[in-house]
């Protein structure tokens, strides 16, 4: 099945735009994130922290919805869009 | 009333809303949170449209490293205090408002009193935990709260309407790092003036506002989007007040 992941601001500058990535049914969003994540370390370090958790500040959004990071544990379905979003600080 | 001068200053626009809409914006007071990169145009833009009363507050002096973005700064200001260039170059390309210049910074202590009886406050921080103590005041104050933040070529913005929108903390739970962020002036540019525009609509009560959604901005790809968002019952700062029917300002 099929998953895009969109990232926002500085994650795209690191990933991309959009990730189209092919997943096996039962994937967790953070599992799947972690693996796209993991083929840029700097990418990595910018959405998660050295326990491999997300940093506290991501913004995880399913099908333009807000996800807690708590609940990043869920398994995606075919065809969810993901989107992993930096706020930004600076005025 | 409006004066001859005022009248013809503000001709163009009040063929869009008319002498109520230019009594409206001149009967109002905003609070500008800030007198830098988003603070400069927001300040700019309301001043000439002939909002009333702006009151600006900054605690920084000009710093030439400001002046890529910091257009209310020239390079004559340079060491000067922030609010001093500000409050010049309001009233110079607007005499006809009033502009409170206030150099302080922005504490637990003094938020709510500075911002006073103001209709709403603009947030032009560089920080989030001032941003959350201002988004405290505006729930207290059941006043809008116009949000934006930049990096680089990077922004975003949101109107926070208390007990309608979810508000700052709803949205962004947890700060992103403080950083020395790089930016580019055009991107504040952008934001800034998205803020001043829902602001004049606000106060005019026309159109839709950026309520229940976050604007991003991608100026690399020069490409916006928005994403919805949504009120969390369980937030700590505005989980407990109830939701209001009106969005906009009385007449």
């Amino acid at each position: 099945m099929s998953v895009k992941i969109r990232f926002f601001a500085r994650f795209r500058e690191l990933f991309g735009a959009d990730v189209m990535t092919d997943v096996v049914a039962g994937t967790m969003f953070t599992s799947l994130i972690t693996m796209i994540a993991k083929k840029n370390p700097e990418g990595y370090a910018a959405i998660f922290d050295e326990t491999g958790a997300f940093h506290e500040f991501v913004i995880l959004m399913k099908n333009g919805k807000r996800i807690e990071i708590a609940d990043a544990a869920k398994t995606v379905v075919d065809g969810d869009e993901i989107a992993v979003f930096p706020p930004v600080a600076g005025g | 009333m409006f004066s001859e001068r005022e009248r013809e200053r503000y001709k163009r626009q009040m063929m869009l809303f008319g002498d109520e809409g230019q009594e409206r914006l001149k009967k109002a007071h905003i609070f500008v949170a800030g007198a830098g990169g988003l603070g400069s145009p927001v300040s700019l833009y309301l001043a000439v449209a002939g909002v009333g009363t702006i009151t600006i507050v900054d605690m920084d002096v000009v710093d030439q490293t400001n002046l890529n973005r910091q257009i209310l700064h020239f390079d004559r200001d340079i060491g000067r205090k922030k609010t001093t260039s500000a409050k010049e170059k309001l009233q110079e390309i607007n005499p006809d408002i009033t502009v409170n210049a206030i150099d302080v910074k922005i504490d637990e202590i003094n938020a709510a009193d500075l911002v006073g009886q103001a209709d709403g406050i603009v947030d032009a921080m560089d920080n989030y935990p001032t941003r959350y103590l201002l988004n405290e005041v505006a729930i207290a104050k059941e006043i809008p709260f116009f949000h934006g933040g930049i990096h680089g070529f990077y922004g975003q913005a949101t109107t926070i309407i208390p007990g309608t929108t979810p508000c700052l903390k709803c949205i962004f739970p947890k700060a992103p790092p403080k950083e020395v962020f790089p930016v580019v002036g055009v991107t504040p540019g952008i934001i800034g003036t998205v803020q001043a525009n829902e602001v004049l609509k606000y106060l005019l009560g026309i159109g839709e506002l950026l309520t229940g959604r976050l604007f991003i901005w991608d100026g690399m790809q020069a490409h916006a989007e928005e994403i919805c968002v949504e009120r969390n019952p369980a937030c700590e700062a505005c989980g407990g007040i109830a939701k209001k029917t009106t969005a906009r300002k009385k007449k």
